[in-house]
């Protein structure tokens, strides 16, 4: 009866106590498992989105930590090791992306992590890190309260945290001569963690320039019909909208933005513009004349090593289009690349954290700093569409193109 | 356990009281194993997985209650894990120099107190009503952590802080807690499954009208059964979110938690004490190795949908039940069931008995002990009980006949509300009664067999007799029924309709007629005053129809009321008196045996196009 | 007043597709008393079959719809056969449970061949727009809401006006009396089961023009056909249409005048409010599984 499904269910358990027993005691129990051997691969793990809700990034982030596996290898590897990347799939999942890191540190041995996507991930992730004393570089996930922890070990490799991404781009608006500036704005935000403090961020510095509010509505993350999001929009008539969009949101808003002819003078969308040929394809791509958005990277920018990402990523993907999120996760690789080349060992992961702390780090998003709770402190960069293509309108001293203002949908292409 | 008892039991459903002695020592050192593991390794990887099987085993655990023995299937059992989640999160935020175990009961409390309020709301649904139901309720509770930001802060979620202890016994404090509570689910799952509470519950799950009219007062049992599998899982669930130190919304409430714990429970095999944590032990396990080892996302996806699909085409019952029958056909290959066997003689209700109070025939008043007045009730056209009016005199036993379809079954339904009349009154005792609910009738007093025999299938005849509640009370839900006093009155008057010998037999596997002979002692333990038999001659063997006069005999010399629907002529006329006649809905005549035989209106009307005698079938 | 003209016309144009998609739901309850959870996902599996054949072929998506719906037809034909009838005496309880493991089966299978990505199908009109006075009717809403009511003028002419249709209703009123008059219950029933995915088929090749979509967008699309049906009345095609039109301003009034952060709580709190005070819906008949044998 209850003896025989019993044994069958803890037969497993049973044998793998009875391993990990002798795997301690080949190992000698500690962390360091392999270290005696300096020519071993160095194990760096990570747990991303490749399926669910989250996978259209996920699956961006793992191509640009592979992009960095395969330029550190070709290059000679770090300190004089090969990189081996062990990479999860945490299917958008909390629970599961808790396991993956405890499967990664326990299980898989890894001797760093890189940090996984969006903050409703990343927040449970680098708890699991932290617990265990790993650095934990994470390229996506902005929310303010990931850093209210007190986490030592966590930084967060884009220029701002999710609240300030928007700055440049408010502080131009309200900057704008009288006559140019729009009187009214409209923030239809997504409820998440990322989108929602974003336009917060934006609506705080234009109200103070007095533009008026005249619509803000946050809706929830399976809202699919936007027509009557767009109808009130329309009807309260602003001069400008900041739409706080994830991506498939971002689409629809915009599509339904054009069935009931609501075009605004000028039209700002967090994160699906930066999709590059995925978000033309979803609003049609005459539709994106003038859209403006905030972004990390830009394939045309001239930071260090930027162009070798690029040409390295076209090779191995064979695509034109390098998405952000990719470039994100290079930026994140090369953060802790800088850190334990200049630390020179990975076995005191603390030192590799301090040395993050004090110093910069040239990365392909420009150059990276961090305070004491591990975000980032620098500006973050405002894309904008033009004929057709993305680019990178401010801050100007790093800009491709120059602004324009105005959102014309049918213009191009 | 009495062990002579054991010797004679060939198929028992509950394998936990079965001393197979290796079983327990299996069950020991895997318990064992467990405690000591965090010690011996310090593979986090492991620790993980058992930490997350821990949670979904207490999870499945008390879902089991209220699916596996209620009968009940919840998708949103999750919820509970949830709202424990939150308990911690919201205190431990609002709190933040308390340490956050202490908020870990409050999860159990809050949890239990949101099912009472889901309970009391789910009430009228049943079957897929109720599925859908949780599942709703699963998705707006969701959608309140969403929007109440104020105490939930949304979508952004809630962190707790690092728990403080030595990084090198970082698991240790989760998984002892997360064992200590799954002791605690198991104990009390274990404790239900030989209560009142637990017969009543799998009764419920069995046959919901039949149970009501054995006194089995449903909402209660089924408000309790919910908060009993909510209040662990609460727990648990508080654990899990100290655990991750992040609860949101989406991670909280996810469905694809509610199906895990589904999972388990069907896999492992409902209503049995060590399926659910089996199952949950081997979901998660498998679940780890699809992310890990087979390709992760879609994988998982095929890995739980397939087996959702394969446990329920082929594998419905579970392992545990799957493994029992295997084990028991194997036992009893080659020797003679039990069903087979004699049937007892019986023996006098007085010697045996203090449990059915016998009153002096001498001392029963002149006066009617149910009384029906112009009752009726109507199917769409069909005019099945329309002004019925009669009484039947307190010590009497009263025949009431009719050709078919002359709403005699529908009359008795009416009687013990199991179906509800339309107009009329019924008093029991000089007291109303149709305003009262099965088990409320009988409670008071009214005992009812059916005329195809409802016995609860899947359990055992002792179970099927000590689940009949007379009284109710909550303190008399934690009774212990299977053992103790209970059982020993249940085996009293199962020695007086003569099948002691059956007692751990399942109620399924017994033969027509025996089927009967329980389901008389089953009402006999309600010591109802009136005790309404549907056909109880009808599709047994004539040596049994005179056993079953006899008893009727005797119990009526001990003052027992009887109201017999009966279409054996000679069997109705030779024990009953008076006898009512109905035919379309009314009783159209009323006598004594000699005067309704008389009666021109009578014989015409049995002579009629109606007059066919039915023979009943076992099933 | 414009606005809520315009707002009560946006919610019936999504009821009118909400119906079809519900119809095949409350087709397969009320003549098996199957929930078939899976619904949504053989919906967005439609949506990507229309997406392939738009995506490869350039067929123009609406008018895919003659070639999505006859396989989705085949696919809930072969479903039916494979996994749907060996339990089709088993409790409704299990029904679902089955139903909802196919879900996640065709979520997975949708994930490996098409990849989790939003993928949206955007024909030349979709984002063009009918414009009365101040009103505007999408295009492709307006396109769908009318396909959606030839579909189901179709699936109802089939029901009440042929033989097949009476051999249905028989086989949903009392499937033991239709054996005994020649009907093949087992056929029937698997006929009715393709039908109403098929019916899905159809709703699921016009939702994806008009919204973009992911394997797993099937959970959100159970729950509101589910909702539907629940408020219409279980097994009722003409409860399914007027619940779908209910649901659907229901859902518009209350991102309008309430808050869009609600308007994703409306399907539950229908679903709950509904089997609480009537549990039969709108026009449905009483969903007890415990009928009284008297």
């Amino acid at each position: 009866m209850s003896h025989v499904s019993l044994r069958r269910a803890w037969t497993a358990m049973a044998l793998t106590g009875v391993l990990a027993l002798g795997l301690a005691a080949c190992g000698g129990d500690d962390s360091e498992g392999g270290e005696g051997d300096s020519s071993a691969p160095i194990r760096i793990g990570s747990s991303l989105p490749l399926t669910g809700e989250f996978s259209q990034p996920g699956q961006a982030a793992k191509q640009g930590y592979e992009v960095w596996q395969k330029m550190v290898n070709d290059a000679g590897g770090l300190l004089g090791r090969d990189v081996e990347l062990v990479i999860k799939d945490d299917a958008s999942n909390q629970n599961t992306v808790v396991s993956d890191f405890n499967a990664l540190i326990g299980q898989d041995k890894v001797d760093l992590l890189l940090g996984t996507f969006s903050s409703l991930l990343n927040l449970p992730a680098s708890a699991v890190a932290e617990k265990n004393q790993m650095l934990y570089v994470e390229p996506a996930g902005g929310s303010p309260d990931m850093f209210n922890r007190g986490f030592k070990y966590l930084f967060f490799t884009q220029q701002a945290t999710a609240d300030k991404q928007g700055k440049v781009f408010a502080e131009w608006v309200a900057a704008l001569p009288e006559d140019q500036r729009p009187k009214t704005a409209a923030y239809p935000t997504l409820d998440d963690p990322f989108a929602a403090p974003n336009v917060a961020g934006i609506q705080e510095v234009l109200e103070a320039a007095g533009i008026e509010t005249v619509y803000q509505e946050t809706y929830a993350i399976d809202t699919k019909n936007f027509d009557t999001i767009v109808n009130a929009m329309k009807n309260a008539d602003p001069d400008v909208v900041v739409h706080g969009a994830q991506f498939e949101d971002g689409i629809g808003l915009t599509r339904s933005m054009l069935k009931a002819g609501f075009a605004p003078d000028m039209f700002y969308e967090t994160n699906a513009p930066s999709f590059g040929a995925q978000y033309s394809d979803g609003v049609g791509a005459e539709n994106t004349e003038g859209v403006l958005y905030a972004v990390s990277h830009s394939p045309e920018a001239d930071t260090p090593g930027n162009a070798e990402f690029v040409a390295k990523y076209q090779e191995m993907f064979g695509t034109d289009e390098v998405p952000e999120d990719a470039a994100d996760g290079f930026a994140a690789a090369q953060v802790m690349q800088a850190a334990v080349e200049a630390v020179g060992s990975i076995d005191d992961q603390g030192a590799l954290a301090d040395w993050l702390r004090e110093n910069e780090v040239d990365t392909i998003l420009g150059s990276l700093s961090w305070d004491e709770t591990g975000a980032p402190t620098g500006e973050f960069l405002i894309g904008q569409w033009q004929n057709g293509k993305p680019e990178v309108v401010l801050p100007a001293d790093v800009s491709t193109a120059d602004i324009e203002i105005g959102w014309k949908p049918g213009a191009s292409g | 356990m009495n062990a002579s008892t054991e010797a004679v039991t060939p198929a028992p459903s509950r394998p936990w009281l079965q001393p197979i002695w290796l079983g327990r020592a299996v069950a020991l050192a895997a318990g064992v194993l467990l405690v000591v593991y965090p010690m011996v390794s310090d593979d986090i990887y492991y620790q993980n997985m058992i930490i997350l099987s821990l949670i979904f085993a207490v999870g499945a655990s008390g879902l089991n209650i209220i699916s596996g023995f209620a009968g009940y299937i919840s998708l949103g059992q999750g919820a509970f894990l949830g709202l424990g989640g939150y308990t911690i999160g919201v205190l431990a935020v609002r709190f933040p120099d308390a340490s956050p175990w202490l908020w870990v009961p409050l999860g159990g409390v809050v949890a239990a107190g949101v099912a009472l309020i889901l309970g009391f709301v789910s009430l009228r649904s049943s079957g897929p009503a109720f599925v859908i139901i949780t599942v709703a309720f699963l998705f707006l509770v969701q959608v309140i952590a969403v929007n109440w930001v104020s105490l939930t802060n949304g979508t952004t979620g809630l962190t707790l802080p690092l728990p403080t202890w030595d990084r090198d016994i970082m698991n240790w404090p989760f998984y002892y807690v997360l064992v200590a509570i799954l002791a605690l689910q198991l104990l009390m799952t274990w404790w239900i499954r030989r209560t009142k509470l637990g017969m009543g519950l799998i009764a419920i799950r069995e046959d919901e009208t039949k149970a009501a009219t054995i006194g089995i007062n449903l909402p209660v049992q089924k408000i309790v059964a919910f908060m009993a599998s909510a209040l662990f899982v609460g727990m648990a669930g508080a654990v899990y979110g100290y655990y991750l130190t992040f609860i949101d919304p989406r991670g909280m409430f996810s469905i694809l938690i509610s199906v895990q714990l589904i999972l388990s429970m069907l896999i492992g095999g409902k209503a049995t004490l060590w399926g659910p944590v089996i199952g949950a032990f081997l979901v998660e396990w498998l679940n780890e190795m699809a992310n890990n080892d087979w390709g992760g996302g879609n994988t998982r996806l095929f890995l739980f949908g397939g087996l959702l699909v394969v446990v329920v085409i082929f594998l419905p019952k579970g392992i545990i039940p799957a493994i029992e029958s295997v084990l028991s056909w194997r036992r009893t290959k080659g020797k003679a069931g039990l069903v087979g066997a004699r049937i007892g003689t019986g023996g006098s209700l007085a010697s045996i008995t203090d449990r059915v109070q016998l009153v002096d025939r001498s001392e029963i008043p002149d006066r009617a002990l149910l009384e029906v007045r112009d009752l009726k009730r109507h199917f769409g056209g069909v005019k099945a009980v329309d002004g019925a009016s009669f009484t039947v005199p307190e010590g009497s036993i009263t025949g009431l006949i009719g050709p078919n379809g002359s709403g005699k079954t529908t009359l008795f339904n009416l009687i013990d509300d199991t179906i509800r009349a339309e107009s009329g009154e019924i008093l029991l005792d000089g007291r109303r009664i149709d305003g009262l609910r099965s088990w409320q009738r009988a409670h008071l007093g009214l005992g009812r067999t059916f005329q195809i025999t409802r016995l609860f299938r899947e359990m055992t005849v002792l179970e099927n007799v000590v689940a009949v509640q007379r009284r109710f009370s909550i303190a008399q839900l934690g009774r212990i029924a299977v053992s103790g006093a209970e059982a020993k009155a249940a085996e009293e008057l199962l020695e007086f309709v003569g099948m002691r010998a059956f007692r751990d037999q399942q109620a399924r596997a017994l033969s027509y007629g025996q089927q009967k002979l329980v389901e008389l002692a089953q009402i006999l333990m309600l010591d109802p005053k009136l005790i309404l038999l549907d056909e109880p001659a009808g599709g047994i063997n004539p040596v049994l129809i005179e056993r079953m006069g006899e008893m009727i005999r005797e119990l009526n010399s001990y003052g027992k009321t009887f109201l017999i629907v009966e279409h054996n002529m000679p069997f109705v006329l030779g024990l009953c008196d008076p006898i009512h006649v109905l035919a379309r809905g009314r009783t159209m005549a009323s006598g004594t045996p000699e005067e309704i035989q008389r009666d021109p209106a009578v014989i015409d009307a049995y002579l009629g196009d109606d007059f066919v005698l039915e023979e009943k079938v076992a099933p | 007043m414009t606005e809520l003209l315009q707002n009560l016309l946006l919610g019936l144009l999504l009821g009118g597709v909400y119906a079809l998609a519900a119809s095949g739901l409350t087709l397969i309850f009320g003549v098996m008393r199957v929930i078939n959870i899976a619904h949504g996902a053989y919906l967005i599996l439609a949506s990507f079959i229309t997406y392939w054949l738009w995506d490869s072929f350039g067929i123009d998506p609406l008018l895919a719809i003659v070639i999505t719906t006859p396989i989705v037809f085949a696919l809930g034909w072969v479903t039916y056969k494979v996994v749907v009838s060996p339990i089709r005496t088993a409790p409704m309880a299990s029904t679902v449970l089955l139903t909802f493991g196919l879900a996640l089966v065709v979520e997975g299978a949708m994930g490996e061949i098409w990849g989790n990505n939003s993928t949206a199908i955007r024909p030349s009109y979709a984002d063009e727009s009918f414009i009365m006075g101040g009103l505007f009717l999408p295009k492709a809403q307006v396109y769908g809401g009318l396909i959606a009511v030839v579909v189901l003028v179709l699936l109802w002419g089939v029901l009440t006006k042929t033989w097949l249709g009476r051999a249905i209703r028989a086989a949903a009123t009392n499937p033991s009396s239709a054996e005994l008059v020649g009907i093949k219950v087992s056929a029937v029933a698997a006929l009715v089961f393709a039908l109403g995915i098929a019916a899905a088929g159809a709703g699921g090749a016009i939702t994806g023009v008009l919204y973009p979509f992911v394997p797993g967008s099937h959970y959100q699309w159970i729950a509101r056909l589910l909702a539907i049906v629940v408020l219409g009345g279980l097994g009722s095609l003409n409860g399914a249409v007027l619940g779908a039109i209910m649901f659907g301003l229901a859902e518009t009034l209350t991102s309008a005048y309430v808050s869009p952060s609600w308007a994703t709580a409306v399907p539950y709190a229908i679903v709950f409010l509904v089997l609480l005070i009537r549990p039969q819906g709108l026009l449905g008949t009483r969903l007890r599984e415990d009928a009284v044998a008297a």
